[in-house]
């Protein structure tokens, strides 16, 4: 090389290097932008949700449901829907032994057991027992709900005029009374820890001055049915101090304080985020993939007796952080989980001692996810099941069940996607 | 065949003096790391699944303990010995001495705290969640995925501005196998580690991460492996390298082929048919770059089998391309979607990353470090029995190790099939009521039982080398500083 480039980094590069470096950048660069930035442009699916029903559960259900354990330990869970006015859709809805009573400008937002239509409102109203109110009222919901009951049971007796000899138990309807809660937010007791919310799709109306929320006119909503306030009375018991649900105790009064360590709430939302972060730590995505493949086998291993499983799409997963498709199969596939193995005791069990919950089985235990039981009140072989336990739950049960609505899911059969015909050769892939 | 420009054609210009103390911190504790890596692996063979759970709890079980095992057989041991025997060849073949020293000490200094602390921390829970891409973002206040980048940034712009400061007008194979990879390496690691977080949840994630984890292997440590073997051949077998043209048309279509095929990964899985298709079509162009490498050395060595027999080094790059070519005809019959039905998810995967990653590349490092040792301490290897010994017991440990996983593997996929075995719903299920899914786990034990001997003789085999390499290093005084290799027996 001459003096005159000497130093010259392009100059000293030779032609060759030169057309090395900038080749591999050319092929590269093709490559990336095909495989990597095209697909999620070109295919919806990629970005799409599945239904509105996924995108309801995770960005309006699990943002809004708390769960705890209760100090007591064991499977003394608390569920709590946190409700915000304007926001929230709640149903008051009337069965065979259920009943409401409202003040007259509430009556309007009560589904009789026989209405066709279901009423919804994102209005802040709560059910609770029926309280004799101030003097100055002139609804007393608790006269109201008395002379209801009486009628109601003086109805029953006509019906069964040999109750006695039949030796039927009469019954004692269960009077709730409608009100409207002061402020913007309250907190109701969850009926239980079900994975799947309640969902209406049909024959229902929402009754608000205004829509509230783009949500409310989707296909479908998730809905709040009968919910009754949450509240607490805070007990000593030597040197334990805790707290239980009561519907005459104390209210509480805000979100800090239902998230404060006495109370230790925390949303399902957070707490499925946490069970993918545990998912990640603990390694459980070298064994355990999360996709039913386009495989007979897949659809089979996935299925229930009755039903195949439908194949993963790619929109099951987009509202995760980290993904796990999994590149080995040494315990069972688990994207279908929440429907396959739905038992919060199951899992306890399984955690603690996967080898006797299920025989033959190579997993390793996990009993960090349960707390020492020092006072041994807590039912049951395990220990106590912590946060890390009620993580990893919440998490495992998002898997398989928010891919269309209840109404329409594939464990009743109704698979959008007809996996059952295709693999038995009776329909074409599409 | 014209006779092409070769290493041993260089002349030797006995005015440049290198300085091999850049090999030396990347390449000794790479050997440690690889003894530690490969005694995980051996641990979890037994505690994982020879007697399940044997120890158990938060900190040992499989899940925390695996990626110990692979940060240290991938990062810590065969991309650290890779960019150590790097900086003893590209000088070598620039004929100037590494840009500079300093900026390797630089990048040493944050390589191996970020790689150990990174990857040791991980049974407390630091696992960043994509395969391959665990080393997790911080630990505690320790940026370890910004360091190791940072690191290996400094890596890439050392060795380039020793090829743009080259005195040897000529590039040989080596260095464009080196300039290509430095560029697949930092883009990949990028993308795998950072960018990663900027697409769209979900399966977009997904795709990066397939994509990462296929450059990672075809990327990285291919081009890495075959620069070594290009190199070190010629030298060890002292003789020039069978064809220059034909070495080219691998590169380039590693060039053209390896970026294209993450996504055979998720065959049958939630990603969009086009793009799986897409793949496939590229794993089978796969077989280009493969045939050249293969045909290249075994012609190169054809003339030469006496250094065959007289030289381990030899013998681990020529067994370390018989891998190569079991490895890549494997990797685009996988790919097809009737192969993968049967293969994909199980034993036989494990069988297949090993022997590319271990079987193949960790042979070509170590024949690397057979021919580096003795010119960077001006030492004659300390025992070449010891060394016959090393190369004879990797292979015979690696046949029960590598067999085990692949039957075991096709088997538990044939198993598996069983339950696509009907005409009806019905059917299927009643296959599946008459093997259960924790049935075909059982029926791995045994070949799990082999791939844990096979494993204790790998382990057994490579801690004679660290043996054989640290007597080296340490036991005999300084003898006369040699330019030939000690592997001297093949020339005069």
């Amino acid at each position: 090389m001459s003096e005159k480039h000497k130093g010259n980094f392009f100059y000293n590069l030779e032609k060759s290097a030169v057309i090395t470096v900038i080749g591999v950048i050319l092929l590269f660069s093709g490559a990336v932008t095909v495989t990597l930035i095209a697909p999620s442009l070109v295919d919806p699916t990629w970005t799409q949700p599945t239904s509105s029903y996924q995108v309801q559960m995770y960005e309006v259900a699990d943002p809004n449901t708390y769960i705890s354990s209760s100090q007591k330990g064991g499977g003394d869970l608390q569920f709590v829907y946190h409700i915000t006015n304007d926001y929230s859709l709640m149903a008051f809805q009337e069965s065979a032994t259920m009943r409401i009573i409202a003040p007259p400008e509430l009556e309007k937002y009560v589904t009789g057991a026989d209405d066709p239509e279901l009423k919804l409102t994102s209005k802040l109203l709560l059910l609770r027992k029926p309280l004799p109110s101030e003097p100055k009222q002139d609804f007393n919901a608790s006269k109201a709900a008395d002379a209801l009951r009486a009628s109601l049971q003086s109805q029953w007796e006509k019906d069964h005029p040999d109750w006695k000899k039949e030796g039927l138990n009469k019954p004692d309807f269960d009077i709730y009374e409608l009100y409207a809660s002061e402020g913007n937010e309250a907190f109701a007791l969850a009926p239980s820890d079900a994975f799947v919310e309640n969902w209406v799709d049909e024959n229902y109306k929402i009754i608000d001055e205004k829509q509230q929320q783009p949500w409310h006119t989707s296909s479908g909503v998730i809905y709040i049915l009968n919910p009754r306030e949450y509240r607490i009375t805070r007990y000593k018991f030597g040197n334990t101090e805790g707290w239980r649900y009561d519907p005459y105790g104390e209210k509480i009064s805000d979100l800090n304080e239902l998230k404060s360590h006495s109370l230790g709430f925390r949303s399902k939302k957070e707490l499925i985020h946490h069970g993918e972060q545990i998912y990640a730590a603990e390694g459980c995505w070298y064994c355990h993939t999360d996709q039913t493949r386009t495989l007979i086998q897949d659809v089979v291993l996935n299925g229930s007796a009755a039903f195949p499983a439908p194949p993963s799409s790619a929109n099951e997963y987009i509202y995760q952080k980290i993904t796990f498709p999994g590149t080995r199969r040494i315990g069972p596939d688990l994207s279908r989980t929440g429907i396959k193995r739905p038992s919060r005791d199951w899992h306890k069990g399984h955690f603690w001692s996967p080898k006797t919950a299920s025989k033959g089985s190579i997993m390793p235990s996990f009993q960090h996810f349960f707390d020492f039981d020092p006072r041994g009140t807590a039912k049951g072989t395990t220990g106590v099941p912590n946060y890390q336990f009620e993580s990893i739950f919440q998490y495992l049960m998002t898997k398989g069940t928010r891919i269309t609505p209840p109404t329409q899911a594939w464990w009743l059969g109704l698979d959008p996607i007809n996996t059952k015909e295709i693999i038995e050769g009776k329909k074409k892939l599409p | 065949m014209v006779k092409m420009l070769n290493p041993t054609d260089i002349p030797v210009k006995q005015a440049v003096k290198y300085d091999d103390t850049p090999v030396k911190i990347m390449l000794y504790p790479a050997i440690i790391f690889m003894i530690l890596g490969m005694t995980v692996g051996v641990f979890i063979a037994f505690n994982g699944f020879v007697y399940p759970d044997y120890f158990s709890g938060e900190y040992v079980h499989f899940g925390k303990i695996r990626p110990i095992h692979v940060g240290n057989v991938t990062l810590l041991w065969l991309l650290s010995a890779n960019i150590g025997l790097f900086y003893y060849f590209v000088p070598r073949l620039c004929g100037v001495p590494l840009w500079s020293s300093r900026l390797a000490y630089v990048s040493a200094s944050f390589w191996w705290p970020s790689l150990i602390i990174g990857t040791y921390s991980m049974p407390w829970g630091t696992n960043f969640g994509w395969e391959y891409a665990e080393l997790p973002m911080w630990v505690g206040w320790l940026p370890a995925k910004f360091f190791f980048t940072a690191a290996f940034i400094m890596v890439a712009v050392n060795l380039y501005a020793t090829i743009a400061t080259r005195i040897y007008e000529k590039m040989y194979v080596s260095l464009w196998y080196t300039m290509g990879t430095m560029i697949w390496t930092s883009f990949t690691v990028l993308v795998g580690f950072f960018a990663i977080n900027w697409v769209p949840e979900g399966i977009s994630r997904v795709n990066v991460s397939f994509f990462y984890i296929h450059n990672l292997v075809g990327l990285i440590f291919t081009p890495m492996g075959l620069a070594q073997a290009y190199y070190f051949l010629p030298k060890l077998a002292n003789t020039p390298i069978y064809s220059h043209r034909l070495s080219m048309i691998g590169f380039w279509s590693i060039a053209f082929v390896y970026a294209w095929i993450g996504a055979h990964h998720i065959i049958h899985g939630p990603v969009s048919q086009w793009l799986q298709t897409t793949s496939i079509v590229f794993s089978i162009w796969l077989f280009i770059p493969v045939w050249t490498v293969v045909t290249n050395l075994f012609a190169t060595v054809k003339p030469h089998w006496s250094s065959f027999t007289q030289s381990a080094p030899v013998r681990f790059i020529m067994m370390g391309n018989i891998f190569y070519l079991l490895t890549c005809i494997q990797g685009p019959l996988m790919a097809l979607r009737n192969v993968n039905e049967i293969t994909s998810k199980t034993d036989w995967i494990i069988g297949h990353s090993h022997i590319s990653l271990y079987g193949t590349f960790t042979f070509f490092a170590i024949a690397g470090i057979y021919q580096v040792i003795p010119v960077i301490t001006k030492k004659p290897l300390w025992s070449t029995a010891l060394a016959n010994w090393h190369f004879s017991l990797n292979l015979l440990g690696s046949i029960p190790f590598l067999l085990s996983l692949w039957i075991g593997g096709f088997w538990q996929g044939m198993e598996w099939a069983t339950w696509a075995d009907g005409n009806t719903y019905a059917e299927f299920h009643h296959q599946l009521t008459r093997l259960s899914f924790v049935d075909t786990i059982a029926s791995m034990h045994p070949f799990w039982v082999w791939r844990a001997i096979g494993g204790c003789i790998v382990l057994f085999a490579n801690v004679l080398f660290a043996i054989n390499i640290f007597n080296t290093i340490v036991l005999i005084p300084v003898v006369k500083p040699t330019l030939s290799p000690a592997f001297s027996k093949v020339q005069p």
